[in-house]
């Protein structure tokens, strides 16, 4: 099966493409783990991707090398346009502050922010007058259906609302690219479905790319395409025949 | 590490924690598998409490070791000497055959050496010193007493080889010194002394035939030979003789002349040891008081065959024992400064231990969640934690007594320093008990503060564990705690009535008179500090506890602070009442307060910091995260800035104590009133027919503009001029106790008030001021009197002085210099009194209100003649006995005196006389004598005259003096007093005194005659090196604080980022740049640090504000050491914090996401 996939959208923009890309972890050591074996993909302008695949295939791993959180060991990842090796740590850093969004399993908020403070810091690290990246914050969480809910801590909310409070944090920076490992992972079927219909209406209202790392093959189909993963390469990929022709619609 | 490894690890530790539940065997593998596997977060345990014991033992020898030092330099003249036995008949001699009956009377003594010494004359060059004390060393003494060391090359002196003939001696090296010697000089060096050749003429009347017998007496001039310098700082018997040593049977040879008989069989006295290396043992006080006891019981007596009377046929004295009891009342006050220093410094090491323990359970609060899910109860999750503290206790506690014994040892070698008397003479003191209990304490500690953060471990909710919800302080308080306030309150309100209500010399809280003595604070303090605080917790059951919290707080730290910066000094006068207890107690409550309130405030203060920061740009991403954080952990910050308060606060007060008293003394020096030079002479001025030294001197240099001549006496060790603190007529009378060898002067109404004839007239010769005033003129005082004011009564008490016909009542008072002596006092009770009688009178203060004076027996109130004393452990009021002559029948004839006034050696004129600044010694406090501390007692020219050594008393004997025949002056010029020319004025006053056979000795045609000068100037300066040196030992003490703080900082910034990975993580993920989370990390830290510094800054203020107020100084602030210690605070925090925070920057994102902890 082949490694390199480009979801066939050859009309629009390119805004992610992997080429040959390895991670190994515990380089050279005995206890070497290979977790990423030479990904080719390449993703467009508004596609909104799943990665499917069992434990330890390497989605996680490859969410990662795309988000640059961590350093891959071989291979190109070009976003936007931009080779991102070329990149040093502080451009990179400032790259992913303005073009990467994150969403993580386990929300990762800072516990001892507040909701509206989680969703702001992004914008503060931009230079963002805090009055002004204050007033964008509780927007978005309006929007969200937080409203009320502004001043909490995180442990003071549910799990769907905390995954509100992460997505909002995730897109208040308009990256280009929102990367979600599990995004609803922790979830109950009727919030996960709430979350992926926020996903969805971003994703068509703002043209924002997706990639969406899932074991939820429910969750899965509400995306353009399906990215199957095994022992660290890409085995297929699958379009969702039903969602491209709604998109195209 | 790999993810599979990772989770292997934390199933295994899972495993573990089950594994404690399952028995206690399982528990100590598990918590050893914890210990080893979490490396970081176990050694910074580790390394707190290793801090905090080795704080808590190395105070603990660091205050022996001083302790033991100060009375060891002080005792070093004593040797290895315990006691000495006399003959019990004054001036009478022991023999040869003593030494037997006094072996059997000292089983345990392991060296007895007889001991001849007499104060001989010596003329060696130019130089002339008064009194050499010349010794008699038995040839064999015993090895018990050590040996002489060569000064130059430090080996053994061989005596019998050296003192050949009766005219060999060896010099002490500190005689040596102070004859213009070096260890370079060629011996033998020639010293002219003489002794007195008494022989009886016997020649036959011969108109009666009876035989006439006439004494004669021959002073014979010898020259001695110098042929060795011992060196007198090392231990042992070189240390005991500070003058000229000779073989014993020479002296006896020389003193014999004075018998016409010329016995030669001549012992001054038995010296007994009871263990050799006195210097490098602690002092046991208790053994020797004991043996002194059995001793003299033993003692034989003896009936006088014609009186009936029996005595004692030896006397005891200890020297050693004398000092002890008289260095103690010194020590007291230092050891409980030390001590409270210490408590205070080892409070932060409490509080860092506490700080990391807490750490460790919030850190673990999650897998604690996990642990109470999977089934694991609360005593096996105690138990697991307990173990594991235990551990830590345990390493830690045996690291921390290594460190403080490495501690005491390095504070030892400086203490060698500081005191300069050789390192045998300082060792550091390891008393077994208290540092065996420093590091019980000290582990006791550990598992403590471990025990709190188990059993919030054991009782954690769950499912607010596993969802990661900090455990938070209820809003308002349960009916049990409030409870607890009533109590408190109650108790508070019995402290506040016992002033007025309870204890009836105290006024009641809400008169202005409740507030103005220092012991009605000491129950303010402590009731409004519990009451406030009961309060609290009241008010915090039916309202916000921090708005509850916060009016005790505050309160808390207001009450101190008005004694420290309004009351003291202007409220509360007497500052006799002054003690330890009552400074801890301010110092305390001011921290506590302080604390409190920020603490409860952080999250204002740290939302005030956020609002700042978020301006900037390039910090606002941090501006986010620090503050947060910081009020995100009240407690773990808390216990981080108040270390830094605790220590600061120490530190602030300890480098204001040197400005301050520069202050002082700048202040002393506007006030000496134009004496810039005192001059000594070695004995009183030669009368001569046409002029007088202070005419010479007058005429030494033309700057001169005057000369005040003056009369002192020192008895040194003639203990028939002793002053006695009881009537020594009365029954109850023991000269061992009772008669001290305090100086005497007298004062002539020219001295002081020139041509003036009395108050009225302003034209006073010298502006003289006193700070206890007699009967009659003390009344007037009253509160904020005025520098004017106090001149003014300082001149009608010196009107009193001069009156003939004044007498005042003597009270009834006891000194405290007699009560430590007797015994009567505990030194422990003792109220410390920094400034006594020298403390400045700036408001109503009849010290003597209250006290009855003393009766007669007949009733009649006793009055006495006045005399006046620079002792400010002789206080006003006090009755005392001077000997003013020796009757015909040998008897010393005493004359009572009440002190009438003291010497205010603060301020203005009393400074060039005052206490421990006497004429010709050039040295203050440096521990060299007692009789420097004792202080002068002045009379007035009348009762002078009665006295045989002041003045002429019966005319003819050998020290009787003139009216005009003075040894000590004070010298004003034209020049400044810190103008370096007076030391040229002072050289040519001592080059035409000391030079043999011109200026002043060949006008007195005695070579015999030597002046020391000394500039005003430079006794301020050594008194300033004796502060400086006194305040440096301190900074060490505080500093030692800083260091700890600095490490425990860096612990806890270790433990921050290692707990924090995965916020750095996400903070990595959204887009922080590393600067930004390295900066987050420090900005906690040194935030941190700097409200510990404000905090200590402010209160360090307030309190030496009180301490200035106290000296009636000008508080000045030490802003270049508040400035370093801004830098060092900061240093601390970046130092700490830079490390962890770089790697913690370092770790890729992804990495640091995983973390679980």
């Amino acid at each position: 099966m082949k490694n390199s996939i480009e979801t066939n959208d050859k009309g629009s923009q390119k805004i992610l493409e992997i080429n040959n890309l390895h991670k190994r972890y515990n380089e050279g050591k005995t206890n070497e783990v290979h977790a990423l074996r030479g990904i080719e993909l390449t993703v467009h302008k508004g596609d909104m991707m799943a990665i499917m695949g069992p434990s330890g295939c390497g989605k996680t791993t490859l969410l990662n090398m795309i988000g640059h959180l961590d350093r891959r060991s071989a291979g190109d990842i070009t976003i936007d346009g931009v080779d991102t090796l070329t990149l040093s740590d502080g451009q990179m850093t400032a790259f992913r502050r303005d073009n990467i969004g994150f969403i993580f399993q386990l929300f990762n908020l800072f516990p001892f922010l507040t909701a509206v403070e989680n969703v702001e810091t992004p914008l503060l690290l931009t230079g963002m007058n805090a009055g002004l990246a204050r007033e964008q914050a509780k927007m978005l969480l309006r929007e969200l259906g937080m409203g009320d809910r502004l001043y909490h801590l995180p442990t003071e909310l549910s799990g769907g609302q905390q995954q509100r409070v992460a997505v909002a944090r995730a897109l208040i920076n308009q990256p280009a690219i929102i990367l979600g490992d599990e995004p609803t992972g922790d979830l109950d079927s009727t919030t996960s479905g709430n979350i992926m219909d926020l996903f969805r209406r971003i994703n068509k209202i703002n043209h924002q790319t997706f990639v969406l790392v899932t074991h939820n093959r429910w969750i899965a189909e509400k995306c353009d395409y399906i990215v199957h993963m095994t022992d660290g390469k890409i085995s297929g990929i699958e379009e969702n025949p039903l969602i491209r022709r709604q998109t195209k619609r | 590490m790999p993810k599979e490894s990772k989770k292997r690890a934390s199933l295994n530790q899972l495993i573990s924690y089950w594994g404690v539940c399952m028995g206690l065997r399982a528990g100590v593998m598990i918590a050893w598998r914890s210990l080893s596997r979490r490396k970081i977060k176990n050694l910074s345990a580790i390394l707190a409490i290793t801090l905090g014991v080795t704080l808590l033992v190395g105070i603990q020898i660091t205050t022996d070791t001083l302790e033991n030092s100060f009375i060891t330099s002080l005792l070093q003249n004593e040797g290895e000497v315990d006691l000495q036995l006399a003959n019990s008949t004054r001036g009478g001699y022991l023999t040869a055959a003593d030494q037997e009956s006094i072996a059997l009377l000292v089983p345990d003594a392991i060296g007895i050496m007889p001991e001849l010494t007499i104060q001989i004359s010596a003329l060696a060059a130019s130089q002339f010193d008064p009194t050499i004390e010349a010794a008699g060393i038995s040839p064999d003494y015993p090895e018990a007493f050590g040996a002489f060391y060569d000064w130059k090359t430090g080996e053994q002196i061989d005596i019998n080889a050296l003192l050949t003939d009766n005219t060999s001696i060896l010099l002490s090296s500190n005689q040596a010194e102070k004859l213009g010697l070096n260890k370079e000089t060629r011996l033998p060096v020639p010293v002219t002394t003489e002794f007195t050749n008494f022989t009886i003429a016997v020649t036959i009347n011969f108109t009666s035939g009876q035989p006439i017998i006439t004494p004669i007496q021959e002073i014979v001039r010898v020259e001695l030979q110098v042929v060795g310098f011992y060196d007198s700082n090392r231990p042992g018997i070189g240390s005991q003789y500070s003058g000229a040593v000779f073989s014993l049977p020479h002296l006896q040879d020389w003193i014999s002349l004075q018998d016409p008989l010329r016995e030669t069989d001549l012992i001054s006295a038995y010296l007994i040891a009871f263990k050799a290396d006195h210097f490098i043992q602690e002092i046991d006080e208790e053994y020797l008081r004991t043996q002194i006891d059995l001793l003299e019981d033993a003692i034989p007596e003896e009936e006088d065959p014609q009186t009936g009377d029996k005595a004692k046929i030896y006397t005891v004295t200890s020297t050693r024992l004398n000092f002890i009891d008289l260095a103690g009342f010194f020590i007291t006050l230092m050891s409980t400064m030390l001590s409270s220093l210490g408590f205070l410094i080892t409070l932060t090491g409490i509080l860092l231990i506490t700080n990391v323990q807490l750490m460790s359970v919030e850190d673990r609060e999650f897998q604690t969640g996990v642990l109470r899910a999977v089934g694991a109860n609360r005593r096996g999750i105690f138990q697991s934690q307990m173990i594991e503290t235990l551990f830590q206790g345990l390493i830690g506690g045996v690291l921390g007594f290594i460190g403080g014994m490495a501690f005491g040892q390095a504070v030892a070698l400086y203490l060698v320093g500081l005191f300069g008397t050789g390192a045998q003479s300082v060792q550091p003191v390891f008393s077994q008990e208290a540092i065996i209990l420093s590091f019980i304490v000290g582990i006791i500690l550990s598992i403590i503060t471990g025990i709190l953060p188990a059993l919030r471990a054991s009782r954690v909710n769950i499912v607010e564990a596993l969802r990661g919800i900090k455990v938070k302080l209820k809003a308002k308080s349960g009916r049990n705690l409030t409870t607890i306030g009533v109590l408190l309150s109650f108790a508070s309100i019995i402290l506040l009535l016992y002033n007025g209500i309870l204890e009836k010399t105290h006024q009641v809280f809400w008169t202005s008179a409740g507030w103005d003595s220092l012991e009605e604070w000491r129950y303010l303090m402590m009731g409004f500090g519990l009451f406030t605080g009961g309060i609290g917790i009241i008010l915090s059951r039916f309202m916000d506890r921090v708005k509850a919290f916060n009016v005790a707080a505050v309160t808390l730290w207001a009450i101190p602070s008005i004694l420290f910066v309004v009351a003291m000094g202007k409220w509360v006068t007497d500052i006799t009442e002054f003690s330890i207890e009552i400074l801890i107690l301010g110092i305390a409550e001011i921290l506590i307060g302080s604390i409190l309130f920020i603490a409860l405030n952080l999250p204002i203060v740290m939302r005030g910091l956020r609002r700042i920061l978020i301006t900037i740009r390039g910090v606002k991403g941090v501006a986010q995260i620090a503050p947060s954080l910081i009020s995100s952990h009240i407690s773990r910050s808390t216990l981080t800035f108040a270390i830094f308060a605790i220590i600061l606060t120490l530190n602030v007060v300890v480098a204001t104590l040197i400005p301050t008293s520069l202050g002082t003394v700048t202040k002393i020096e506007e006030d000496s009133h134009g004496i810039d030079l005192t001059i000594k002479l070695s004995k009183p001025e030669a009368i001569l027919p046409d002029t007088s030294y202070s005419n010479e001197l007058a005429a030494i240099d033309s700057r001169i503009t005057d000369v005040i001549g003056f009369k002192t006496f020192h008895p040194q060790q003639d203990f028939t001029k002793f002053i006695a603190l009881n009537d020594p007529l009365s029954l109850g009378f023991d000269p061992r106790t009772d008669l001290l060898p305090i100086r005497t002067g007298e004062f002539k109404p020219e001295q002081i008030r020139g041509n003036a004839s009395d108050s009225s007239d302003p034209d006073w010769r010298y502006a003289f001021y006193l700070d206890g005033l007699p009967d009659g003129v003390r009344e007037s005082l009253h509160s904020e009197v005025t520098d004017e004011e106090i001149l003014d009564l300082s001149k009608k008490a010196w009107d009193q002085f001069f009156d003939l016909q004044y007498t005042m009542a003597a009270y009834n008072i006891t000194s405290d210099l007699l009560a430590v002596l007797s015994g009567e006092t505990d030194l422990a009770d003792m109220q410390i009194d920094p400034g006594g009688s020298d403390g400045p009178i700036t408001s109503g203060g009849d010290s003597l209100k209250g006290v009855t004076p003393l009766k007669d027996g007949e009733g009649n109130i006793i009055q006495n003649p006045i005399i006046f004393t620079d002792s400010f452990l002789l206080p006003i009021g006090l009755q005392l006995w001077i000997p003013m002559n020796t009757s015909i029948m040998g008897f010393t004839n005493y004359q009572a005196f009440t002190i009438g006034g003291s010497l205010d050696s603060q301020r203005a004129g009393g400074f060039p006389l005052g206490s421990g600044l006497h004429f010709g010694s050039g040295r203050a406090l440096d521990g060299s004598g007692f009789d420097d501390i004792l202080g002068t007692l002045y009379l007035p020219e009348r009762w002078a005259n009665q006295t045989d050594f002041l003045g002429e008393a019966n005319g003819q004997t050998a020290i009787s003096r003139k009216s005009d025949q003075y040894d000590a002056y004070l010298i004003k010029t034209t020049l400044s007093i810190d103008d370096p020319e007076l030391e040229d004025i002072a050289q040519a006053v001592e080059d035409f005194t000391n030079t043999n056979d011109e200026g002043y000795r060949l006008l007195a045609d005695d070579n015999f005659y030597m002046a020391s000068s000394t500039r005003t100037y430079a006794r301020i300066e050594t008194t300033l090196k004796f502060t400086d040196r006194i305040t440096s030992f301190l900074q060490i003490y505080v500093t030692f604080g800083l260091v700890i703080g600095a490490v425990g900082m860096g612990v806890i910034s270790v433990r921050n980022v290692s707990e924090r990975k995965r916020e750095i993580g996400m903070m990595r993920a959204i887009g922080f740049p590393r600067r930004q989370v390295i900066l987050s990390v420090l900005l906690e830290l040194v935030v941190l640090g700097i409200i510990g510094l404000l905090i200590g800054v402010v209160n360090g203020l307030l309190i030496s504000t009180g301490f200035a107020n106290m000296q009636n100084a000008t508080l000045i602030i030490p802003w270049r050491d508040i400035g370093s210690y801004l830098s060092i605070i900061i240093l601390i925090a970046l130092g700490s914090g830079t490390l962890p925070a770089i790697a913690a920057s370092r770790i890729p994102p992804a990495e640091a996401l995983r973390y679980v902890g």
